[in-house]
């Protein structure tokens, strides 16, 4: 299985100020990427520099085989969604249409409409008149009827009900079964439940630098969760990698990432949730910003 | 991608044609008035100058004005759909949605900015043939071809002025990202270099024509030429453009005895005298001046500076586009 998104020590700044520091991340074709992060992470940025909006500072980044460039050929293979949700506000969802059959070469204009039709949002209504969650799926509508092979999705989510958020991610979970692993997806969201649902694969940023990536089973299955009497955590460290250490005067709790079985018998280990997963990765990246990045194994 | 520019400019470009409309209709009503004036002032004085001199002029009213409103017709256009082409895509974050269409940015500028530039010149041109027919009569009456007000409003520099304002637009959308800014470099930026290019390039862009003649003769250059300055020229170069005051100290003794002795109260005889007096004395009249012929290689000359202007604006908005991170 090939590689969609290949980067390698990937950075961007903007004057003085550093979005994104040695980023080095594989997502293999046909995935479903979460990009999780706080606000500020780098998210926005690193989707920026995959769809070739921004240009890199330093590193290197392949998209779908190569550098992302100014090329029909690449371009139609992208579809990127900015969490602005960029449309022309004074156009109708057909005039949508009609604009991305002039600038598209596959462009699947009955998709865009069948879909509309399904969630009944209306295609002659002037798209600023819409409600954000009508406004979120015509543009999601557009973005997938240009079949791109890479999808490229900014907290897309963000400002929806949860009932707009569901049927957006329905949407999105439809498109990618149609694909049958042709289409990947990046999809970027501080709301953790709604990825692991849609997600096999994430990426955790924090402090503009990656903390974990990889398939999230694989994850799932290289951490536990210690619990303990409290005592000295030296022997845990020197054999594992301590993600997190909660202590009480009684108990220490640890997640940790394995470095092989866990031998000692004070300590019951338990399996931890995407989401304990994710929190604790955070708080350590907001932690320590000089935390060398891991990579869990691909899986594949 | 065509499409998708007259999709975006439609109901702008209706509204344009709509007032090139109106104002087409308000300089032909007034310009068929004005030749039929012309007309009967050419009857009455019959190849008289001195009664045409005295003719009044044939414009009234406000309509008057108006080739002096086509002056702005470039600026407005630059400010109203030059600016925001680029910056108003930033501002409202569509630039997000068309630069991630199958079309690289260079197409979508080529096309979006190619019908813009064109449409301006379009305006340009339309506006400058209605204001040179309307002035055809006031142009034969008053004879002044490159008086400004004239020279700026007539011919094809009006194209120039409106693509360089168009390009002008772009590019400072494209560089401050916003199009309120953008507007107000178009505004100052155009009116600046109409004033510098038209105040101090213009009167140079061919070398002027000097021609000297006998103080005895009189010398008009010929057609509407643009005089810059006649006078007297003495045998070591002293010259005298206008006024007594200024020719009394100039002249020789002899001379200046022939002089009227209250300026501006001399008798045509005993100015004759002087001149015969300055003639003996090696003066020479002369005049500077851009020959009438040269009307048309200025307007030509004048266009394609600003056309040039406008090319390397465009060039750098192009290179801005492809290299800046959007």
């Amino acid at each position: 299985m090939s590689a969609a998104i290949e980067t390698h020590d990937l950075s961007k700044r903007y004057r003085r100020v550093s979005a994104l520091t040695g980023c080095t991340v594989t997502v293999p074709e046909g995935r479903v990427c979460a990009l999780i992060g706080p606000n500020g992470a780098g998210k926005t940025t690193l989707l920026r520099l995959l769809a070739g909006l921004a240009q890199p500072s330093g590193g290197s980044v392949a998209v779908l085989g190569g550098p992302p460039r100014q090329d029909p050929a690449f371009l139609a293979d992208i579809g990127f969604l900015a969490q602005e949700i960029p449309l022309y506000r004074r156009f109708t969802a057909a005039d949508h249409i009609q604009i991305g059959a002039h600038m598209n070469p596959r462009w699947d204009a009955s998709l865009v409409r069948t879909r509309l039709t399904e969630l009944r949002i209306p295609l002659d209504q002037r798209v600023g008149t819409l409600s954000g969650g009508q406004r979120a799926q015509v543009a999601l509508a557009l973005t997938l009827a240009k079949r791109p092979r890479l999808l490229l999705l900014d907290e897309p989510v963000a400002a929806l009900d949860p009932l707009a958020r569901r049927n957006f991610l329905a949407t999105l979970t439809a498109a990618v079964a149609d694909a049958e692993g042709s289409l990947t997806v990046v999809l970027s969201s501080h709301l953790v439940t709604d990825l692991e649902r849609v997600c096999d694969h994430a990426i955790l940023l924090a402090g503009s630098q990656v903390q974990l990536s990889g398939d999230i089973d694989t994850m799932l299955a290289e951490h536990k969760v210690l619990v303990g009497p409290r005592k000295d955590t030296g022997p845990i460290e020197r054999a594992h990698t301590v993600v997190q250490a909660v202590t009480t005067p009684r108990q220490s709790t640890l997640l940790i990432r394995l470095g092989g079985p866990v031998i000692d018998p004070a300590y019951q280990a338990e399996d931890v949730t995407f989401e304990e997963l994710v929190l604790a990765y955070m708080g350590a990246g907001e932690a320590s910003a000089s935390r060398h990045l891991t990579t869990v194994g691909e899986g594949s | 991608m065509t499409w998708v520019v007259w999709r975006q400019y439609r109901m702008a470009g209706a509204i344009a044609l709509a007032l090139l409309a109106a104002l087409a209709a308000v300089i032909i009503v007034d310009g068929v008035q004005i030749a039929a004036r012309w007309h009967s002032v050419l009857v009455t004085c019959a190849g008289s100058s001195a009664c045409l001199e005295q003719q009044p002029t044939l414009v009234n009213g406000v309509v008057s004005d108006l080739p002096y409103l086509c002056l702005i017709v470039p600026a407005v256009l630059g400010m109203l759909w030059g600016a925001p082409l680029v910056a108003h895509e930033l501002e409202a974050r569509t630039s997000d949605f068309a630069w991630t269409q199958s079309v690289t940015r260079t197409r979508w500028l080529t096309a979006e900015a190619g019908w813009l530039l064109l449409a301006a010149a379009v305006c340009g041109g339309a506006v400058a043939a209605l204001t040179t027919w309307w002035s055809g009569p006031i142009n034969a009456m008053t004879g002044g071809a490159f008086a400004p007000g004239q020279f700026d409003t007539q011919g094809i520099v009006p194209i120039g002025y409106a693509v360089f304002a168009m390009a002008l637009g772009i590019a400072a959308g494209t560089v401050f990202r916003r199009t309120l800014p953008a507007i107000a470099v178009v505004l100052g930026g155009f009116i600046g270099m109409r004033l510098v290019i038209s105040n101090f390039l213009r009167p140079h862009y061919l070398p002027a024509v000097t021609t000297y003649y006998h103080l005895t003769s009189s010398f008009t250059p010929p057609g509407q030429a643009w005089v810059f300055a006649q006078g007297a020229v003495s045998s070591t170069g002293t010259t005298v453009a206008a006024g007594w005051g200024d020719l009394y100290p100039a002249l020789q003794p002899a001379c200046q005895r022939l002089l009227p002795s209250v300026a501006g109260q001399g008798k045509s005889d005993s100015l004759s005298a002087v001149f015969s007096c300055m003639q003996a004395h090696g003066w020479r009249g002369f005049a500077t001046y851009q020959p009438a012929y040269r009307y048309w290689p200025f307007q030509g000359i004048e266009t394609g500076i600003y056309v040039l202007l406008a090319a390397a604006l465009v060039a750098a908005t192009f290179v801005i586009i492809r290299r800046r991170d959007a």
